[in-house]
């Protein structure tokens, strides 16, 4: 065989190859844990609606018991753009705080550890955290510059750091921004816990997560925090180039669940996006239910809010049929 | 420290701090971040600039020059460089230079590039290695490739998915801090970006980076109308007062021996 040939016959190989696992049908999920997830699905117009009312209607819908724990509410603030909303609202934030204090925890906290800028607090203020959550600054950690003490054998390291505020919560609220991503195909309250890991150790944009790869570590993390719960600002969300550059799209929703692949899968039906084509959620199966027929829904049905987000060309193969 | 050097009535604490930075010096010449975590990170470029800024060169420096020269980011491997080359990478990204990540093992990104080369530039004046002047090449060159259409820099890719990220002001100032001793021309553009950038911004932090940065350039930053809040956060204060027209920040300087 001369070099041309070889050369033809390697690249209609590798080419066979690509095209055989793009076409290849996902292995079937598993069914994931036993018993169903209850998902509280709430409506909710605009940041100004009685959100404290509607929390406390989600959470005692999902039987979730806050009393004596020491939570820790761990928003979605990413970076500043006056012309879209990237990050969770400042009322959604303020309003989970007064809901958790009313339902009897020791203490409530704010923990965040910003992706891409290194002033959190300035992110903050432009976010207006700081201007409409009372006590702000004395109950926010910056999660990326927190003392730190190792856990083992977390995603393929022997030792992985994560902040000590983090891992003496008792439970951790995870109150994400419903939004599309472009490396994710959607962010929701599993990708959220990107912000635990800190930044002054592990770079930023949370670089070793980036490296082990975004549905991998998304598990990993959802994997090692357990003592969690999930309310996702769909009110207002992110549609199109998200998580950063992308357009506002109001839906008109709050969710929330302790199981929070469950969350994340109902949330995306609510996004037009099938939840079973989503690497991390596929991935995340055993954690969770991401069937719909494991999850008991709540409030409003999916069908009554669902609005479909724009999907980069990427994801566009993401459509909910 | 970098704020505190010289400053009359801080040596003793200057000195300790400086102690117990040294005493998480690795074996193979990485700095520990603090006491808790047992593995070197990026943090060793801050320490070699400290150790330059004191005049200290001994083994231990050396073997930190050592572990900076041989940690490379991993996308520059073959199979990325392999991909990149058949344009199978989701971002068009140039992975043929070398720069540092913030763990060895990972990829490159700006900031801790742009760190290490203030370092390495710093410590190669005195102390010239063929090696470490190849690896500031590359890094800059790696640098240079990663500028964002909007003229300054983002944390890593200017371009993720087709879609064109934008700068970042504190990205911006280190990337130039990294670049120091480049051509004007070649950085007369980004310049201008960090001059806009420090006009605009209300980070605190950005402002420092900024400040510091052009006045590295030999710029003389504009006030900005509305000054910054105070604050408690050491690590913005100390950067606040290297930033100050009096204060050091001729320390991170590769220029001049300071």
């Amino acid at each position: 065989m001369n070099r041309r040939k070889f050369l033809t016959v390697c690249g209609a190989a590798v080419a066979g190859t690509y095209a055989g696992l793009k076409l290849q049908r996902p292995p079937k999920l598993p069914n994931g844990p036993a018993g169903n997830s209850a998902v509280s699905v709430m409506r909710a117009k605009s940041y100004s609606d009685d959100l404290v009312s509607r929390m406390l209607e989600g959470i005692r819908q999902c039987g979730l018991d806050a009393r004596g724990k020491r939570v820790l509410l761990k928003p979605n603030l990413v970076e500043f753009d006056s012309s879209t909303v990237i990050n969770t609202d400042a009322a959604v934030i303020a309003a989970a705080l007064e809901a958790f204090h009313a339902l009897g925890a020791a203490e409530v906290k704010i923990g965040e550890g910003p992706g891409h800028r290194r002033d959190t607090l300035d992110l903050a203020d432009d976010a207006r955290y700081r201007a409409v959550i009372p006590g702000f600054e004395s109950l926010f950690t910056d999660l990326n510059r927190d003392d730190v003490s190792p856990v083992a054998n977390f995603a393929g390291e022997r030792r992985f750091y994560f902040p000590n505020t983090v891992l003496g919560a008792d439970l951790i609220v995870s109150l994400a921004k419903m939004k599309t991503h472009h490396w994710a195909g959607a962010t929701l309250s599993m990708k959220n816990f990107f912000g635990i890991v800190p930044g002054a150790l592990y770079g930023w944009p949370k670089n070793k997560l980036h490296y082990i790869g975004i549905p991998e570590s998304v598990v990993a993390l959802n994997r090692q925090f357990q003592n969690t719960f999930a309310i996702v600002d769909g009110i207002v969300g992110m549609e199109g180039n998200g998580p950063v550059q992308g357009t506002p799209k109001p839906a008109g929703v709050l969710v929330m669940g302790r199981d929070l692949v469950a969350v994340d899968a109902t949330c995306c039906r609510i996004m037009g996006i099938d939840p079973e084509k989503v690497d991390y959620l596929r991935l995340a199966a055993d954690l969770g239910h991401v069937h719909a027929d494991r999850i008991e829904q709540r409030g409003e049905t999916i069908a009554s809010v669902r609005t479909n987000f724009a999907l980069i060309d990427e994801y566009k193969s993401l459509r909910l049929a | 420290m970098l704020a505190l050097h010289g400053v009359p009535g801080s040596e003793a604490a200057v000195n300790r701090a400086w102690n117990l930075a040294r005493s998480w010096e690795l074996a193979d010449g990485s700095v520990r971040p603090n006491g808790a975590v047992p593995d070197g990170t990026w943090v060793t470029a801050l320490l070699l600039i400290l150790a330059d800024v004191r005049g200290v060169f001994d083994a231990d420096v050396e073997r930190s020059v050592g572990w900076l020269v041989r940690v490379v980011g991993a996308e520059h491997n073959l199979a990325t460089r392999t991909f990149s080359a058949l344009h199978l990478l989701k971002t068009k990204l140039d992975v043929s230079h070398q720069g540092w990540p913030w763990r060895d093992g990972n990829a490159s990104w700006i900031e801790p590039t742009a760190l290490t080369l203030v370092a390495l530039k710093k410590v190669s004046r005195l102390h010239p290695n063929g090696e470490v002047q190849k690896r500031i090449r590359e890094g800059e060159e790696l640098v240079l490739a990663r500028r964002c259409s909007d003229g300054g820099w983002n944390c890593g890719n200017p371009n993720v998915l087709n879609f064109n990220l934008p700068s970042y002001p504190e990205s911006t100032a280190l990337a130039l801090l990294g670049l120091q001793g480049r051509g004007a021309q070649e950085l007369a553009g980004p310049l201008a970006v960090a001059q806009r950038f420090r006009a605009e911004t209300k980070s605190s932090l950005a402002k420092a980076w900024l400040s510091i940065a052009l006045r590295c350039h030999g710029m003389n930053p504009e006030k900005p109308p509305e000054e910054a809040r105070t604050s408690t956060d050491i690590l913005l204060t100390a950067l606040e007062s290297l930033a100050h027209s009096e204060g050091n920040h001729q320390l991170l300087s590769t220029g001049a021996r300071a």
